[in-house]
């Protein structure tokens, strides 16, 4: 086991340096481009599993194989679990586009791995919703990074035969979780210190937090300190959401964090109910974005547009449980498909505080404090678990 | 032996591993201070017999009595018996000296008394020099010395040897009966003593069990055993003889019956005498102190033994057998 | 062959390229050595040595907070917060105290197992004692892992036996995780101390015996001295196994973590190769440490 650690070790440091050496010229990811050429052949593509579906997963589920036909460009699809694999992995220049959610995007902008858009040459992004464009984890300096994939809400969920009375809020995983000592559960990664920052957020005035990812020293302290406190009643942390669903099923985890599509594959018997909390939720919305070193740039361009196009958009979304990108989506999944995922709910939508990148530069506006960077709350993470 | 209690009986000892049995109904006294051998070839029971008084292996019917004392059910450590292995068992992570001293440790004796009887065990085999060596930095027969003083050091009534002298060379062999039989007269204790060898045996031994299929086929004296075979068994597997069957019987004396003839019995001459029959040399195997002739009488093929090497391959010679020394089977 | 003077035509044949290789390598036996080696030599160095220096130099790069990227150099700032931070002399002392728990467990279960296997069985039990041993051997880590998960779950068999008389599952924990790990690398304990207790010749057990020592002076004086190499062998695998995991303590470890998730987290959630580099180091040294104090027993050749 240490020496394929060691050879992981090496093999990543390996790429890592090539990367560095790829990428230190280009730090705005270069221009945009004005117009489109000729398909290339193929097209490299990296996202979380079941975003790019060729029908081998299981064949009624394949979105990719008609746009190969439509395009004539081939895909290759890589799967990554969680973000900071997909920065790692995306690092090594091997892919055209990757589907980012928003705690990557930035890091990715900032490093100048992918380049800016010319959203002209994607029809279909005129039908996306208004709400997901120009948001600070897809658009920075009025240039465009990332066309919408789908999104969603980190939800509350909760075993009905143990978490009585059914909670509204999310104080039942923060002041109140030693009522279920050992059987909460919480999302395994720095960004989940949002979620307490938001909880401080409503219940903390005094700490002036207006964004949950804009966190100066203190800000970030008492965060860091609810989630200790949170740690001791913690049974154990998810990323891998089969594991979310199978603790859910025996009743070892009955409260924590959760996403719809977890909420949807739980067994009916296990009585477990999903809610957004009156707090609202942090959530995510990926973003397609394509790579400042793309070897297919025009076949980039057609996948961005296809995936947002309403039949592909209704099919990747559904598969993966969560909200299309564009309303035309709708027509196209079962029945109550955008009912599930709330589509559309623009009530619902203006409580999802979606994930992203935290950087020095307060994404409050803040100008006289410096806010906490991603390192910062990485290390944080680690602490909190101890 | 006689009238006081014997150093070890059995009494009806059976063995059987799985379906086999190894030792059947086997009654037999041993006689304090005794040096009594069992002999037998390979897989005849003899080492089981033993490895039952030493307490290794527990009988399936039967009992074994120590001085009088049933102790059939007790562990070896339990038994007032010690035992030198075919290959010996020293202990390889000790040396010497704590190999010798190992027994006395076991039994919470003080330091001073154990250093001074394991120095006199020492010196009793002749190795108190070696003392701080290891087992493997000795040679084979030394290793032999240290199983025995290992053994002695303890005191036991009995002394259970194992083919204890199976790995040693022909000239080691001899120095080394001489050793033991010295030994057991100094020590006046009871030894028994497993071979398979008869010469050995013969040497050694006041009284020897032979062995053949898990029971004693015939027990005795050297002596009785050599000139007065039970059995055709005993007949060959002590010393040489040859076995006349009741047809070759008939022919050649005239008696009916198997009867047995030790080779040194027949005489060989190139004359003729009294009551001689011819027969043609069939093999001479020189046997450096004498040459053993295989003498074809019409088909039957007689041993003789003599003294010198004055006889050749296909020579005509006439042979004297006194019917007194036939032993009947 | 046709020719009646077979000899002479076998001795006119040109001898083929390979057979004058041979023959040439026949009388260099330095040379045959030499090229018979440089395929491993050559893995050796460049996969193995190489792979453990390049994690050592790495160790002092810095890694640029925002970006992700590598910045070679030499720092000494990983190695300054590995002593600095609580966070990190916590878990290294977490980790060495399950590795040294689950090396005791296991070296005591296994001793009972190996000495049945080695004296007593009969060679047919002992064959299939050796089999089921083995057997959990082919079977996937990641399943068996996932097989305690569910062992150890709220509605697992552990509950369910343990609720009836007032204890319960130990769950998802140091406790649960500590069992788990015991349970997967009992078979690395077993062996070699089954191995060294069947070099143990019986009749020596049987000598001790016959001298008069009982049960346990046997075991202490004899089988421990001589199978001691065989235990240490065992615990170098228990022990290093148990330092470097990461997995199991995240299947069936609840909320904790160990060294190898600090090593996971750093080039996984944080990008931070050196960082990880440094961490990765400790169990490295610890084990370098305990293998040099173990290498007198010579349990180094039981491996």
């Amino acid at each position: 086991m240490r020496i394929t650690a060691t050879v992981k070790l090496l093999a990543i440091g390996s790429a890592a340096m090539l990367a560095l050496s790829g990428c230190a010229s280009s730090n705005n990811g270069g221009d945009m481009l004005q117009s489109l050429g000729d398909n290339e052949k193929t097209v490299s593509l990296l996202g979380w599993p079941g975003y790019a579906e060729d029908g081998s997963t299981d064949p009624a589920y394949d979105w990719v194989t008609p746009f190969e036909k439509e395009s004539g460009c081939n895909v290759t699809f890589k799967p990554y679990g969680t973000s900071d694999e997909a920065i790692t992995l995306f690092k090594t220049g091997d892919y055209d586009a990757i589907a980012a959610s928003g705690d990557a995007t930035l890091r990715l902008i900032a490093a100048g791995d992918v380049q800016p858009l010319n959203t002209a040459l994607i029809p279909n992004y005129a039908g996306v919703y208004e709400f997901l464009k120009n948001r600070d984890f897809n658009t920075v300096d009025g240039k465009t990074y990332g066309v919408p994939h789908g999104y969603g809400a980190n939800l509350l969920m909760y075993n009905t035969d143990v978490v009585k009375p059914a909670p509204t809020s999310w104080s039942v995983v923060f002041d109140g979780a030693s009522a279920y000592k050992g059987k909460v559960t919480a999302y395994d990664s720095p960004i989940y210190i949002a979620d307490a920052a938001l909880y401080l957020m409503k219940h903390n005035t005094d700490l002036g937090i207006t964004n949950p990812y804009a966190l100066d020293e203190t800000q970030l302290a008492a965060a860091v300190t609810l989630l200790k406190a949170q740690k001791e009643n913690v049974g154990e942390y998810w990323s891998d959401y089969l594991k979310s669903i199978q603790s859910f099923t025996t009743g070892d985890s009955v409260v924590g964090t959760t996403w719809q599509v977890i909420k949807n594959y739980t067994p009916a018997e296990a009585h477990v109910e999903a809610i957004l909390p009156s707090e609202g939720a942090t959530g995510w919305s990926d973003s397609w974005m394509i790579s400042s070193k793309a070897k297919s740039p025009n076949c980039a361009y057609a996948w961005l547009n296809y995936i947002d196009s309403p039949k592909a958009n209704a099919a990747a979304t559904e598969y993966f449980g969560e909200a299309p990108a564009t309303p035309d989506a709708c027509q196209y999944g079962s029945a109550d498909f955008c009912a599930t995922y709330n589509a559309g709910d623009t009530e619902f939508e203006k409580q999802i505080w979606y994930w992203t990148t935290p950087i020095e530069k307060c994404l409050d506006g803040r100008t006289d404090v410096k806010c906490t960077d991603y390192a910062a709350w990485t290390q944080a993470w680690l602490e909190i678990k101890g | 032996m006689a009238t006081s209690t014997p150093a070890i009986s059995l009494k009806g000892l059976s063995k059987s591993f799985g379906k086999i049995a190894a030792v059947k109904d086997l009654n037999l006294d041993i006689g304090a201070g005794e040096f009594f051998s069992m002999l037998g070839p390979s897989g005849s029971g003899k080492t089981t017999v033993l490895r039952m008084i030493a307490g290794f292996e527990l009988p399936t019917a039967g009992t074994v009595e120590l001085n009088g004392e049933d102790v059939t059910q007790l562990a070896p450590f339990d038994r007032d018996v010690n035992t030198v292995f075919q290959d010996y068992a020293l202990f390889g992570h000790m040396s010497v000296f704590e190999n010798v001293e190992y027994g006395l440790r076991v039994r919470k004796i003080s330091k001073a008394e154990r250093k001074r009887k394991v120095m006199e065990a020492l010196d009793t085999v002749r190795l108190a020099d070696l003392a701080d060596r290891r087992p493997s930095q000795l040679s084979g027969g030394q290793r032999q010395r240290i199983a025995l003083a290992r053994a002695i050091v303890v005191e036991p009534k009995v002394l259970l040897l194992d083919e204890p002298l199976g790995a040693l060379d022909l000239k080691l062999r001899e120095q080394m009966q001489i050793e033991l039989k010295q030994l057991q007269r100094q020590l006046a204790i009871t030894f028994v003593f497993v071979t398979h060898d008869q010469e050995e045996a013969l040497t050694l031994s006041d009284r020897i069990a032979v062995f053949n299929n898990g029971k004693i086929e015939q027990l005795g004296t050297p002596q009785d055993l050599y000139e007065r075979p039970k059995s055709e068994f005993v007949a060959g597997f002590v010393g040489t003889s040859n076995i006349f069957t009741e047809k070759e019987s008939t022919a050649l004396f005239g008696k009916k019956g198997r009867f047995a003839l030790r080779p040194e019995k027949v005489t060989v001459s190139e004359k003729k005498k009294t009551g001689s029959i011819s027969g043609i040399i069939a093999e001479v195997i020189y046997l450096g102190s004498f040459t053993r002739l295989i003498i074809d009488v019409s088909g039957i093929h007689i041993k003789a033994t003599v003294p010198t090497d004055v006889f050749h391959r296909d020579q005509t010679v006439q042979i004297n057998m006194s019917a007194a020394d036939l032993v009947a089977l | 062959m046709k020719s009646n003077s077979g000899a002479r035509v076998v001795a006119k044949v040109e001898p083929t390229l390979a057979h004058r290789i041979s023959t040439k390598l026949y009388s260099k036996p330095k040379l045959r050595l030499q090229l018979l080696l440089s395929a491993p030599v050559t893995w050796l160095g460049l996969v193995y040595i190489a792979a453990l220096l390049a994690l050592l130099v790495t160790a002092f790069f810095t890694v640029d907070s925002f970006t992700g990227n590598l910045t070679p150099g030499f720092s000494l700032e990983n190695f300054a917060s590995l002593f600095t931070n609580s966070l990190y002399s916590t878990v290294t002392f977490r980790t060495i105290g399950i590795a040294l728990a689950v090396t005791v467990v296991d070296v005591l279960l296994a001793l009972p197992i190996a000495f049945y296997m080695a004296k007593v069985a009969s060679p047919r039990a002992r064959g299939v004692l050796v089999i089921s041993i083995l057997m959990p051997l082919w079977a996937s880590y990641l399943v068996k892992a996932y097989a305690w998960r569910s062992l150890l779950s709220n509605v697992g068999i552990f509950a369910w036996l343990l609720r009836p008389i007032g204890l319960d599952t130990p769950g998802y924990s140091l406790l649960g995780a500590g069992i788990t790990l015991g349970y997967l690398w009992l078979p690395y304990v077993i062996l070699p101390i089954y191995a060294s207790l069947e070099k143990v010749p019986s009749n020596l057990l049987e000598a001790s015996s016959d001298l008069g020592a009982k049960t346990w002076p046997t075991l202490r004086r004899i089988v421990f001295p001589l199978i001691l190499p065989g235990i240490v062998a065992g615990s170098i695998f228990s022990f290093s196994l148990t330092l470097g995991d990461y997995i199991t303590i995240n299947i069936v470890g609840g909320a904790n973590q160990m060294l190898g998730n600090l090593v996971y987290s750093n080039v996984g959630v944080a990008n931070n190769l050196p960082m990880a580099a440094a961490i990765a180091l400790v169990p490295v040294l610890i084990m370098f440490g305990y293998l040099s104090a173990v290498r007198r027993t010579g349990a180094l050749d039981n491996l």
